[in-house]
């Protein structure tokens, strides 16, 4: 399988993992349609 | 962005690396309320507490969207007083993007970062000469202006 980047759907899991992993977040607000 | 700059190899390896990647809808509440988007795409750099620090509205390239990202966590560490950690990024974005659009910022930021550790006016002068020589239309040139009489 081709790799693609693992994106975290909601902001809440993303402040978890952000806070364990000691990283900043990328938050991207995007047009599904 | 999802058809050519997040399938790029070098955006994957940056964002997996360095950063934890949240996608969500233009219009997902509260979080669309929450930080005010009236656009797509846009990116929002956020500390792991989850405040805001750098945010672009419009397509980023593969090229431009790694040197933006390093100036939003450069911005995150610039505003939590972490300036050695800061400069580092920068220097980092400086030397791997010299070309980018982040770079005139990169620059002042670096300086301001700079002056904010050592107290030492020196970096900002210095942030100015090189933005006037490099990048003398550049809005962060104009910003700069007044360190040229230090």
């Amino acid at each position: 399988m081709k790799d693609q980047i693992k994106w975290e759907k909601d902001l809440k899991p993303g402040i978890s993992r952000a806070r364990a992993e000691n990283k900043p977040i990328l938050l991207f607000f995007h047009n599904p349609n | 962005m999802d058809a050519v700059t997040y399938p790029n190899p070098t955006v994957i390896e940056f964002i997996q690396k360095y950063m934890v990647p949240v996608q969500v809808s233009y219009n997902s509440q509260p979080l669309a309320t929450d930080f005010n988007i009236r656009w797509t795409p846009t990116l929002i750099t956020l500390d792991s507490d989850g405040r805001e620090h750098h945010r672009t509205v419009g397509f980023l390239s593969p090229q431009e969207l790694v040197p933006s990202q390093m100036l939003g966590m450069a911005k995150c560490h610039f505003d939590l007083e972490r300036f050695d950690e800061a400069v580092s990024i920068l220097e980092k974005l400086l030397a791997e993007y010299p070309k980018s659009d982040s770079t005139p910022e990169a620059i002042y930021l670096r300086g301001v970062s700079r002056y904010k550790k050592t107290g030492d006016a020196k970096p900002l002068k210095e942030a100015y000469v090189q933005l006037q020589k490099d990048y003398p239309a550049s809005e962060w040139t104009k910003r700069a202006s007044p360190y040229k009489l230090l």
